[in-house]
Order: C-alpha cells, then sequence, then structure tokens
C-alpha cells in the first residue's frame, strides 16, 4: 500500500462529512425541515459521478490516441463506479423525494435525464459484453463512451434548465447558493464532493489492479 | 495501522467543536427542526450508527487492498522469475 | 475540396443505386411505416379526431422513432466485410460517413412525409400550425439519421447487431426527442412561434454536437 496519503485524505474527509453534515448548523426552511441535511450526502454523488465520468471519458480518448489496453480497462472501471454512484443517487434521491415532495419518483426533468444517462451506460456495458475480440471491444466501446458521454452533458445539465423542474437551479428556480445553500451547508458540500471523489478512484484503482493481476495470470 | 492516533485525535476534534456549534444553533425563524431531538442527544445514535457503517465499509476497502496488493506482489514474483529461466 | 465533393457525390449516387437496385427494402419500409400506423389505428380503435393531441403527437414520434432505427439500421449491417474493405481503400471515413448521414437523412425526410400524410390521414389531423410542424419533422429527420448512423455503425461491430442497435440507441436519441415532441407539440396547439425557437436551437445544438463527434469518432470505427 504505496501512496496511501489520498485514501486517508478521503476517509478523514468522510468521517467529517458524516459528522458535520448531521450535527452543524444547517439553514432553516419550510418544508425541507431537517432533511435539508441530505444536500450534503445525497448531492455530492451526484458529483462525485460526474468527476468519474470525465475521468473514464479522458481514458477513453487516451486509448484512442495511443491504443493501450490499460488505458480502456481503466476508462471501463471508472464507468462502473460512476455507474455505482447513479443508482445510489437514484435511491437516495427517491427516498428524499418521497418525503419532500411526497413521491418517490415525481416526474422532474431532471430524474428522467437521469434515468435516461444510466439507461445509456448499462448499454455501454452490454455493448462492451457483445464483443470476444479484445481489441475491438475497446476500440468500439471508446467510441460509444465518448458519444454517450456527449450526449448525457446535455441531457442532464441544460435540458433541465430549460423546463419545470423541482430542483434548485431549473426552470427559473435560483440556482445553488440563492436560497437554500449557506455557507454552513457549503463547508460540508464540497468536501463532501472531494472525499466521495476519492472514494470512488479508490473503489476504481482496486477493481482495476484486480484486472491487471487477471490479466497478468492469464498470460 | 500507524494512522490511528491522528485519526483519532482528529476526530476528537470535530466531537468537541460541533458540541459548541449546536449549543448556539438559532431557534428564531419559527420553522420546526428537529431540536428536541439534538438537545435530548438523541442524534448522537445516528451519527454512530452511520459512522459505524461507514467504518465498516472503509476496514472493507482496506482489506480488500491489501490482499490485492499481495496478489500483485505473487504475480509480479512469478514474473520475474519466468523472465530469469528463459 | 471540389475533387472530395464529387467523391462524396460519387458515394452518394452509389447509395441511392444500391437501395434502387434492392427496391423490396426500400419498398419494405414505406409499408413498415403505412402498417404501424394502420396498427395503432385499430388497436386505438378511434375514429377521427377522437385521441387526445398528446397521444396523437407521441404516438406518431414513436412511430417514426421505430421506423427510423429499423431503416438506419440496415446501412452498415447490411454491407458485407469485402465490400467495406474496398470503400477503404477508395475513400477517407469522413467522406464515407457523410455520404451515409446525408442519404439517411434523405430517407428520413421522405419516410417522415408519407408517415405524416397517412397517420393524419387516417387519424385526422389536429395540428393547427402544419409549417411549424413540418419543420418539426426536417429537423427530426436529420437528428434521427446522424445518431442513428453512428450508433448503427457501433453496433454493426458487435454479434448480434439488431438487439444492440435498439439498446443503444433508445437512450442516445431520447434529448432529441424530448425536444421534438415538445417544438411539435407547440405547434399541434397553434402556439405563438417564438416560444418555440429556444427548442429549434437546442435540436440543432444537439444535431451539429453528434455530427462533429460522427466526424471525429468514424475513422475509428472504420479501422477495426
Amino acid at each position: 500500500m504505496k501512496n496511501i496519503w489520498w485514501k486517508v485524505l478521503a476517509v478523514v474527509i468522510m468521517t467529517y462529512v458524516i459528522f458535520w453534515g448531521l450535527l452543524g448548523p444547517v439553514p432553516r426552511q419550510p418544508i425541507l425541515n431537517e432533511s435539508i441535511r441530505n444536500v450534503s450526502f445525497h448531492v455530492p454523488l451526484w458529483f462525485a459521478m460526474i468527476i468519474l465520468l470525465v475521468t473514464s471519458v479522458i481514458y477513453s480518448v487516451r486509448y484512442l490516441r495511443k491504443g493501450r489496453m490499460d488505458d480502456d480497462l481503466i476508462a471501463v472501471e471508472f464507468a462502473n463506479t460512476a455507474i455505482l454512484f447513479g443508482v445510489l443517487g437514484c435511491l437516495t434521491g427517491a427516498i428524499w423525494a418521497n418525503f419532500t415532495w411526497g413521491d418517490p419518483w415525481p416526474n422532474d426533468p431532471k430524474l428522467n435525464s437521469v434515468a435516461v444517462g444510466m439507461l445509456m451506460y448499462m448499454a455501454y456495458l452490454i455493448l462492451r459484453g457483445s464483443f470476444d475480440d479484445e481489441q475491438r471491444r475497446a476500440r468500439i466501446s471508446a467510441v460509444y463512451n465518448i458519444f454517450v458521454f456527449a450526449v448525457f452533458i446535455p441531457l442532464i445539465f441544460i435540458l433541465p434548465r430549460m423546463t419545470d423542474s423541482l430542483h434548485p437551479g431549473n426552470g427559473g428556480n435560483p440556482a445553488f447558493g440563492k436560497y437554500d445553500m449557506d455557507n454552513n451547508l457549503r463547508m460540508v458540500l464540497y468536501p463532501g464532493v472531494i472525499g466521495l471523489t476519492l472514494i470512488g478512484v479508490w473503489i476504481t484503482q482496486l477493481r482495476v489492479r484486480l484486472r491487471r493481476v487477471k490479466v497478468a495470470m492469464d498470460e | 495501522m500507524q494512522r490511528t492516533p491522528f485519526f483519532k485525535s482528529s476526530l476528537l476534534a470535530l466531537l468537541l467543536l460541533s458540541q459548541q456549534v449546536m449549543a448556539q444553533q438559532p431557534v428564531t425563524s419559527g420553522v420546526e427542526m428537529a431540536d428536541q431531538l439534538r438537545a435530548d442527544g438523541k442524534i448522537w445514535v445516528v451519527v454512530a450508527v452511520i459512522a459505524a457503517i461507514f467504518a465498516g465499509i472503509v476496514v472493507y476497502l482496506i482489506r480488500l487492498d491489501r490482499q490485492i496488493g499481495k496478489l500483485e506482489k505473487e504475480v509480479n514474483e512469478k514474473k520475474s522469475e519466468n523472465s530469469l529461466r528463459f | 475540396m471540389t475533387e472530395s465533393v464529387r467523391q462524396m457525390g460519387a458515394l452518394m449516387r452509389k447509395e441511392f443505386l444500391l437501395e434502387w437496385r434492392q427496391r423490396y427494402a426500400l419498398n419494405g419500409m414505406l409499408l413498415y411505416i403505412v402498417s404501424a400506423v394502420f396498427v395503432c389505428y385499430l388497436s386505438f380503435s378511434a375514429r377521427r379526431g377522437q385521441l387526445t393531441p398528446i397521444v396523437w403527437n407521441a404516438l406518431f414520434w414513436i412511430i417514426l422513432l421505430f421506423t427510423a432505427i429499423n431503416a438506419i439500421a440496415k446501412s452498415f449491417v447490411q454491407e458485407r466485410a469485402g465490400r467495406q474493405l474496398y470503400y477503404y481503400t477508395l475513400a477517407s471515413p469522413q467522406q464515407i460517413v457523410l455520404s451515409k448521414i446525408l442519404y439517411n437523412t434523405v430517407l428520413m425526410l421522405a419516410l417522415a412525409f408519407l408517415g405524416f400524410g397517412v397517420y393524419a390521414f387516417v387519424l385526422g389531423n389536429p395540428v393547427k400550425d402544419v409549417p411549424l410542424y413540418l419543420v418539426a419533422l426536417v429537423l427530426g429527420a436529420i437528428g434521427f439519421s446522424v445518431s442513428l448512423t453512428l450508433v448503427s455503425g457501433i453496433a454493426s461491430k458487435a454479434e448480434n447487431p439488431s438487439t444492440l442497435m435498439a439498446v443503444l440507441s433508445f437512450p442516445t436519441i431520447l434529448p432529441l426527442l424530448l425536444e421534438l415532441l415538445k417544438i411539435s407539440k407547440n405547434a399541434l396547439d397553434g402556439l405563438d412561434r417564438s416560444v418555440s425557437w429556444k427548442e429549434v436551437g437546442t435540436v440543432l445544438a444537439i444535431d451539429v454536437i453528434v455530427l462533429v463527434l460522427s466526424l471525429l469518432l468514424f475513422p475509428f470505427l472504420w479501422r477495426s
């Protein structure tokens, strides 16, 4: 376990987020009440997912440019972890929405976009499963990964902003920071983003190493 | 693990800090919050449960990390043996 | 520049010639959309003008989506490996993908207008702003052909292309479809056109993004 410092950092930051997110002061909002604390746990999942997806795309591009199988392996594992975070984000969001909006899956553009995004990445995994030749699988799934990412970003960031949404920051609602964010909450949210991203990178790194070992055993 | 003292002290500092801030939380705006829960100190039960879950996940990750590290070492040794032989 | 345009013209001509020679496939697509419309008409057993505008609109776009996936899926799947190798020596991948996209756009335009005609004929035509609806059709035809051409290229390399084509294309086409539904709903209700400009802009932007991506990524697909 060399280069352990960032793993320690991840654990320390996440511990801070868990404690401070539950105990620290939060703004008092009607309807949301105490559940506003979910901001420090639910929202970082999405930020971390986006960061992991960006990394995955970067590795896909690198694979296409340099053609090293290792890059493809890393790209898949980042996508896998991102999907895990996305599913967790959907679940936590559904629980939260059930209490504040009265419906686990309100017909909200952001939710629907994210569900479609999840479908896209599931399709990515299915696409990978349907090849026998490794080189070919790597190249074509890298192409699809880039394509899907380019469709996913407008889907999740631009389209929901243009229609009415329950989420803050969409459809004319003021964005974060205008009314239900304050500096206390930010002090937890941003570390949460960093911490969860690091945890995600850790999980990804473990899976990548496992795969490399497998590859080495096969040789 | 060598990092436990640091870990523990940072946790302690956090606990102390949070106690202080909780005492100062304003109750003016009239929006109902779980103030009673906090006053009773029952919130610590929730915190403890979640922290335990997180600790479990971290321990699991660390063990996995070590096991994979061992595997990597074995594979590397085998590789170098093979390259010597040929 | 003129050279590459001429090459593209030749490629386009070859696409049309091939299609014309295998007329059964083209006729099959035309029959597909007509019978799909008719099946919907019968299964709703709706007399003219009885569907609510929302259902009318959604149904039409779903029919069009399925037709598009079926029509465009064959653009790469049908071609044999030997012939692909032959193109490879003749033209650059960008030219090939552009000619395919252009050809598919023309095909989709024909299918969309025919479909709209038949659909309006059997199920009644509640559209209040027909020109805007036609604009939505044109935008949809371009968008479908651009994004589905790349997806079909991807799917054709895999083991069972037809299933994969559907799985890969449904989610990726959805943002486009949602915007198109919005535009065509506005046209259906006869809302003021200024309401729809934003959506038209978004659709165009998505089209451009996907087109640029196709040009960038297709060479990598082509090589394998």
